[in-house]
């Protein structure tokens, strides 16, 4: 739901976060993101950071240039400005992630963290469960189907949160309770009713389908498609997933080890949030 | 003129650290970074005559040793690692003159978590992202210093004269282990009930072992939710303390199904868990100083007193506040 006004709650004395609503819904994304924009081009000296999130947004502000109340008002009257529509066209790159679903990488890390809890289901198999999916290959064709929309990006350096925007491919899953100390680099994980890529080994808590080869973040901007940024993915582009066998696995491996492979990044579209509406309206009205 | 040092030991994860950090980047998921007690700090950078928001170096627990290639003054601020200039014992908190060639170490920290190292000019690493603060976990502008790495410094004229921080404007380390630590209610405080939240502002929370620059784990007593935590909408995740993805606020005490940790300079950027209450940003440097196994106890104070609190912390930092020796 998208609530009616923006709902501020201070985070300390330096840090205010206001939600629009409480749901994973890219209407409410796409607003949020639209606020983020409108508040970035004020130019508030006051403000020093700003993170759009699925629902909400953070503002980091120097509270000695700008009072709370201040703020929240501005950020009201900016709002009320840009109205809670949903609407326009945008540039949006679309880039294709190849994926080996179901690879012995992450089947090693859930077999590992079983060694544990050994009554884990196996992620692959939970997903299915969850949502009425006959067996793999279908969680694998319902996957890779949809495209998915950059949300958000946090957590650590170039971790994204994709939603499908298909809202027929919407896949559901907990997170892991406790959470894995250890998550190999690559791995693709579905939690709530999200999609990440694991930009790096750290810990996590998202259920693991399957690996990329192709790096989302590169540290030492080692890979010809980082030259400007050490983060893959920005807000507002769309990914695809395409499963891709053991030998062209392989092949991307090496490519990358050799600092050679180029992502498949098409950046000549413009998405039109009226049109995706109206036909996410009518998928779900098939569905 | 400009210069560098070479690290003989690098001590425990000691890193390069500047202000404000690394700004910009959090939509991005890179931490601000930044020295976790910048009001030591900032006197250490005072002491041999630099901005006070210049790149210096954090030293965690136990400290480096370090060989000077060249001429430059060091000030020693934080907590007290016994420092030894050539096997001299060197006072903290002033000024210190050192010739190339000399040896600086640094042992086990006494009373405090972190020293911090001025050096005249500064350090003069290659900034990344705006700034020269290691996110160490990450890679993010360096790691941790490392055995036989040179460190370059940059150019500076130093302090005219030998000067010191007064006893009365250094922070005040506490001595029985237990610390008062100043915070606001809020983001979430109306996801918890109203008897956990008096409840976390009345009793002892020991910090765990597993605490670090990405946050401070506390052990204490069960959490206890309100009506918008235990009945919301499915988006939110399985568990009372699970949220929407949302960012999380520095200083945060973000509560992940029974365990509180305070979210601090290397810590996630955003993350589905709540954040009831948070630390006032002049009470940040505390956490700093903060050693496993000692109490905390949190004060809920309001944005004045914040304000008033973050007015001290910046006088008692600035250059006026110098004495000659």
């Amino acid at each position: 739901m998208l609530y009616d006004e923006p709902r501020f709650y201070p985070g300390g004395d330096c840090a205010i976060e206001v939600e629009l609503g409480d749901e994973m819904d890219f209407t409410i994304n796409f607003i949020v993101h639209k606020l983020v924009a409108a508040v970035r081009d004020a130019k508030f000296e006051a403000i020093l950071d700003l993170i759009p999130e699925l629902a909400s947004f953070q503002i980091s502000y120097d509270p000695d240039l700008m009072r709370y109340e201040d703020l929240c008002r501005e950020v009201s009257a900016i709002y009320a400005d840009l109205g809670r529509g949903a609407t326009g066209a945008l540039p949006s790159r679309l880039i294709t992630i190849p994926v080996l679903y179901f690879d012995g990488e992450t089947e090693a890390c859930i077999a590992d963290y079983r060694r544990t809890y050994s009554e884990k289901t196996p992620d692959p198999e939970l997903v299915c469960q969850l949502n009425g999916l006959s067996d793999r290959a279908a969680l694998k064709r319902l996957h890779s189907g949809t495209e998915y929309w950059v949300a958000a990006l946090g957590f650590w350096p170039g971790l994204c949160s994709l939603l499908p925007l298909n809202p027929r491919a919407r896949i559901i899953a907990p997170k892991y309770n406790p959470p894995r100390t250890h998550t190999p680099k690559g791995a693709i994980g579905i939690g709530g009713a999200l999609t990440c890529i694991y930009p790096d080994a750290t810990p996590g808590g998202y259920q693991l389908i399957g690996h990329t080869p192709a790096s989302t973040y590169d540290g030492e901007q080692r890979l010809p498609d980082f030259k400007d940024s050490l983060a893959l993915f920005r807000a507002g582009d769309r990914v695809r997933f395409v499963p891709v066998d053991p030998e062209e696995y392989d092949d991307i491996k090496s490519r990358v080890a050799a600092g050679s492979y180029r992502h498949d990044i098409v950046d000549y579209q413009v998405f039109s949030v009226d049109r995706y509406l109206d036909w996410a309206k009518a998928q779900e009205a098939e569905a | 003129m400009s210069g560098c040092f070479t690290v003989v030991k690098p001590g425990l994860q000691t890193c390069v650290q500047e202000l404000p950090g690394r700004i910009g980047f959090l939509e991005q998921g890179f931490p601000f970074s930044g020295p976790f007690d910048a009001w030591s700090f900032r006197q250490a950078n005072l002491l041999v005559g630099n901005d006070r928001d210049a790149a210096a170096l954090e030293c965690q627990f136990l400290g480096p040793t370090l060989k000077f290639q060249s001429d430059c003054q060091i000030g020693i601020t934080g907590a007290d690692m016994r420092p030894e200039l050539d096997g001299e014992v060197v006072p903290m908190w002033t000024t210190i003159e050192v010739k190339a060639g000399q040896q600086l170490v640094l042992g086990a920290a006494i009373a405090g978590a972190r020293s911090y190292l001025g050096f005249s000019g500064g350090i003069a690493t290659e900034p990344v992202l705006g700034s020269r603060a290691v996110f160490h976990q990450a890679g993010v502008g360096g790691c941790a210093l490392v055995a036989g790495q040179d460190v370059p410094l940059g150019g500076g004229a130093g302090a005219n004269e030998i000067v010191t921080i007064p006893a009365d404007k250094r922070p005040g380390f506490s001595n029985d282990k237990r610390w008062s630590i100043e915070a606001l209610k809020g983001p979430n405080d109306d996801w918890l009930s109203d008897e956990t939240t008096e409840i976390f502002f009345s009793v002892d929370w020991k910090v765990q072992a597993k605490s670090s620059r990405t946050g401070i784990r506390l052990t204490g007593p069960e959490f206890a939710f309100s009506e918008r935590a235990l009945n919301k909408n499915a988006d939110h995740g399985h568990d009372p303390s699970n949220i929407i993805d949302h960012g999380y606020p520095l200083g945060a005490v973000n509560l992940a199904g029974q365990t509180p940790i305070i979210l601090v300079h290397d810590s996630p950027s955003t993350g589905g868990f709540i954040n009831p209450f948070t630390v006032a940003s002049a009470a940040l440097w505390k956490l700093g100083q903060v050693k496993p196994n000692e109490v905390l106890n949190f004060r809920c104070i309001d944005r004045a007193e914040a304000t008033e609190l973050r007015a001290e912390i910046d006088a008692a930092t600035r250059p006026e506040v110098l004495e000659r020796v």
